[in-house]
């Protein structure tokens, strides 16, 4: 991913409140240019009332967002053209094709002549739909639906795409193709943030995350900082070509971490420890083994995913 | 063998629908409408009317009441009730379940008719007033009444149920069934009124079709056999539940036998790939004169967006079928031309005019309200004004193009009878003006038909309650006030009735053709004023809505 150091999104105590619900809460998050911010949280979370903010669909209560500049509640006619917004509902028509779909959204950004031919060709190879530019829009499946839909936001060639749920209901083919298009997005320096419930998912392709629980929010920075912020005790996994070394290498790890922690698994050749230990006193450790001819195939952190840090979060 | 009250599925919709104020609003509706007709026309002179005129002028409108109530409140439910569950995923489990399909059908049909026998009871009062006023007899008037309206419960259960179990969406069967319903009612007169009395097969059938109607049933129960006469009713209730009971039976059969999982099991439409110069293209651009399957060019600059979507979102209004329609439209002009011509010469215009102005009203009444309200509540619905609402498109640009999307439509259906009143100025010369001033009502008609249906859209979540609410409001204006025409005499005066009338352009149309009972009124301008003034309001009020629309929440 292609991300510079200019500030694309930004929200400075954005707060919204519907009566005495307060949906959202002094959230202040930024998003770089062709950075992917994963926005995750659990239902109600607040994460579609900030992208209304920012798709100029709600007023905040207090508090600002702006996009490249532009103040989303104060200018929310230029902000249309900035961001490209896929709500979590398809918002299909009945009895249109694909690509009348595409023309009709391309008509109403006020794209004609030979341009909106062409941008509805490059959209439709971008997500890679453009097989599917003569079925009908109602009876695409769910992840071809999606495709259309990021298809659909692209057509004004926006700065800023804002994904809600793009991942939300679909196989783990359509869920890979979808991985791919995003990152495509990303090197070709377009903005995005994406909200999703499959935190895996976003681990991969994220660079930073927001996490928000009951309108707040939690943890924000680049992913690998947060993981380690919220997950401090790593989990690592050492694997060895013999097993009846395990207990020697087990002894030897004892003396840089707590030998009680360190758990055998003869079966896979496996031996598996926490730890808070920097990366150097690790690098030691492997070294310590090598150098004690114990045979090791691999040596590595078992990944503490997003869905950790996501739960240590919910948990309080 | 269980009873039908002891049918899981019958004490289900009962207690639902009993439970919901939708029906408890629907009650005291019909309760107090009722009441307040027989209120109104309480003879207060303190004489007896040994000659039954009192209780009679109290019974018509009563009458004419309860049927307009059960035409537009009975449909309503089992018209979204079977696709309803299909959408939800419930229909699959009742299929699989030992419920068999008469069951289900059974347990919807009854409880429905129930719920309709309910609306009809709380009108017993009011029929017993009638009948203890003298001049009103169980025999000949409160039991056929009754019947009939038990029938029409019965029909129109059965027709929603049918459309229903074939639609793909709660809206489009509503629609359906509601114009199945106004088709039943008024268009089945149409060709015995239009042709007169022609001998043989097409007389048969003309007859048959008169008895499907309400109409033909109510006008022999409210003692209007003569003027049914003169414009070739012959039929009564008695053939009208014969028919009827006929009908639902062949309904209820192919609605059960599609309550199949095999056949609820559709493929969707994917879409063919599109080829200029295969055999088969060239036979289809033969056969659509537009090919259906090529691919569209895209929207030109000089047409609204949303217009060109809304027409092509349409079942039918695709060009290809737009064509077919302009086609079977001038086709029925023609027809319409040559039965003017024959009944303006046979009958006289003034005789011939009043059905094709209530034709066309009806039409209008079929096709308006569905499309109207389809504008702005199914794009709720689907999700697409979220999407809209993201875009720089403004909102006034949306109102033109959703709102021209219907008057087309409507002006096409308009444009088919033209050449009728051509023929009429053509025949009667001295009537050039009176047919000026019918199409000036007609246009006023459509803008009211286009403006309150795309005025009810806007305050609507679901496309079907929108479609349910366009027609129930429509129907008020148009067939409500001329249930006040029908209680002319007592206790409205002639001054209240036209003022009421006013508001009808459909009546001010048939004032203009001196139709009988419209002779006394002078309805133009004033209806046009009044008519344009609501449309215009509506509009106004559709804007603000999309205005609001599209502001951020």
């Amino acid at each position: 991913m292609t991300s510079s150091d200019e500030i694309v999104v930004q929200t400075e105590n954005l707060t919204k409140r519907y009566g005495e619900f307060t949906a959202l809460e002094d959230l202040s998050i930024h998003v770089k240019r062709g950075e992917i911010l994963g926005f995750i949280g659990p239902n109600g979370a607040g994460k579609t009332t900030t992208i209304k903010v920012l798709v100029g669909l709600s007023k905040p209560t207090s508090g600002r967002a702006t996009i490249a500049g532009v103040d989303c509640s104060q200018q929310s006619g230029k902000i249309k053209h900035l961001v490209g917004y896929m709500p979590d509902r398809f918002g299909s028509y009945d009895n249109m094709r694909v690509r009348e779909y595409l023309d009709f959204f391309a008509a109403v950004f006020g794209i004609y002549g030979k341009k909106r031919t062409q941008r509805i060709e490059e959209v439709l190879e971008v997500t890679n739909s453009g097989y599917m530019q003569d079925k009908f829009v109602e009876s695409l499946s769910h992840g071809m639906q999606q495709r259309v839909g990021i298809a659909r936001t692209l057509l004004h060639d926006p700065q800023v795409l804002i994904l809600d749920e793009p991942a939300n209901g679909l196989d783990p083919k359509a869920r890979i193709e979808m991985r791919e298009i995003l990152l495509r997005l990303a090197t070709e320096g377009k903005t995005l943030i994406v909200t999703s419930h499959i935190l895996p998912e976003l681990a991969r392709i994220c660079d930073t995350v927001a996490i928000i629980t009951g309108g707040k929010l939690k943890a924000f920075g680049e992913l690998d900082e947060v993981m380690r912020q919220l997950c401090p005790v790593r989990s690592y996994e050492v694997e060895l070509v013999d097993s009846q070394d395990l207990e020697r290498a087990a002894d030897l790890i004892g003396e840089t971490i707590e030998r009680d922690k360190v758990t055998l698994s003869p079966q896979e050749y496996v031996l598996r420890f926490p730890t808070s230990n920097t990366e150097e006193e690790l690098a030691a450790v492997l070294q310590k083994l090598v150098q004690s001819e114990i045979s090791v195939t691999q040596f590595r952190e078992v990944a503490g995913d997003l869905e950790d840090a996501f739960l240590s979060v919910a948990a309080g | 063998m269980i009873l039908f009250w002891q049918n899981p599925l019958y004490q289900r919709e009962l207690l639902d629908r009993l439970r919901s104020g939708k029906t408890l609003a629907a009650i005291l509706a019909v309760a107090i409408i009722s009441s307040g007709l027989v209120l109104l026309r309480w003879p207060s002179d303190n004489t007896v009317d040994v000659i039954s005129q009192g209780a009679m002028l109290v019974f018509r409108p009563l009458a004419f009441a309860l049927t307009l109530a059960v035409m537009m409140l009975v449909p309503a439910f089992p018209a979204t009730s079977l696709v309803a569950e299909r959408k939800k995923g419930t229909l699959t489990l009742l299929l699989n379940s030992p419920t068999t399909p008469w069951k289900i059908y059974l347990g919807k049909l009854l409880s429905n008719v129930t719920l309709s026998f309910i609306l009809i009871s709380v009108s017993m009062p009011a029929l017993a007033a009638c009948f203890a006023m003298g001049g009103v007899s169980v025999k000949d008037h409160l039991g056929p009444l009754a019947i009939v309206l038990v029938v029409m419960a019965v029909q129109y259960s059965a027709i929603g149920l049918w459309i229903s179990v074939r639609s793909a969406s709660s809206d489009a069967s509503l629609r359906w069934t509601y114009a199945a319903v106004l088709a039943l009612t008024v268009l089945s007169l149409g060709p015995i009124v239009l042709t007169g009395d022609i001998a043989g097969v097409y007389a048969t059938v003309a007859r048959w079709m008169t008895a499907s109607s309400p109409m033909s049933a109510l006008f022999q129960i409210t003692g209007y056999e003569a003027v049914a006469a003169s414009i070739g009713i012959r039929t009564g209730w008695f053939e009208f539940c014969i028919l009827n009971a006929i009908v639902t039976a062949a309904l209820a059969i192919v609605t059960v036998r599609k309550l199949d999982p095999v056949l609820l099991d559709r493929a969707r439409p994917t879409g063919k790939v599109v080829g200029v110069t295969t055999k088969k293209s060239i036979l289809r651009r033969i056969a659509y004169l537009v090919d259906p399957n090529s691919r569209k060019s895209g929207i030109p600059f000089w047409l609204n967006p949303i217009m060109v979507k809304e027409f092509r979102t349409r079942k039918f209004g695709r060009l290809h079928w737009l064509i077919r329609l302009v086609a079977i439209c001038a086709i029925i002009s023609l027809m319409l031309t040559v039965l003017a011509a024959v009944g303006a010469t046979g009958w006289g215009v003034d005789k011939i005019a009043g059905p094709m102005v209530l034709m066309q009203v009806a039409l209008m009444l079929l096709v308006g309200p569905s499309l109207g309200a389809n504008l702005i509540a199914s794009e709720v619905e689907s999700g697409g004004w979220q999407i809209l609402r993201s875009t720089p498109i403004s909102p006034i640009r949306v109102m033109i193009g959703k709102v021209m999307s219907v008057v087309w439509t409507m002006l096409l259906v308009l444009l088919a009878t033209i050449p009728g009143y051509a023929v009429m100025s053509f025949i009667q010369p001295a009537m050039s003006g009176q047919v000026g001033n019918v199409i000036i009502s007609l246009l006023v008609a459509v803008a009211m038909v286009v403006s309150i249906s795309a005025c009810v859209s806007s305050f609507a979540r679901a496309t079907a309650a929108a479609t349910a609410s366009a027609y129930g409001t429509l129907l008020t204006i148009f067939a409500g006030t001329l249930l006040v025409w029908l209680a002319r005499g007592r206790p409205f005066g002639p001054i209240f009735i036209e003022r009421v009338l006013t508001f009808n352009p459909a009546a001010a149309a048939l004032s203009e053709m001196n139709s009988p009972g419209f002779e006394l009124y002078n309805l133009t301008p004033a209806a046009w004023w009044v008519g344009g003034g609501i449309s215009l309001g509506c509009m106004l009020i559709l804007s603000v809505r999309l205005w609001r629309m599209t502001k951020p929440d």
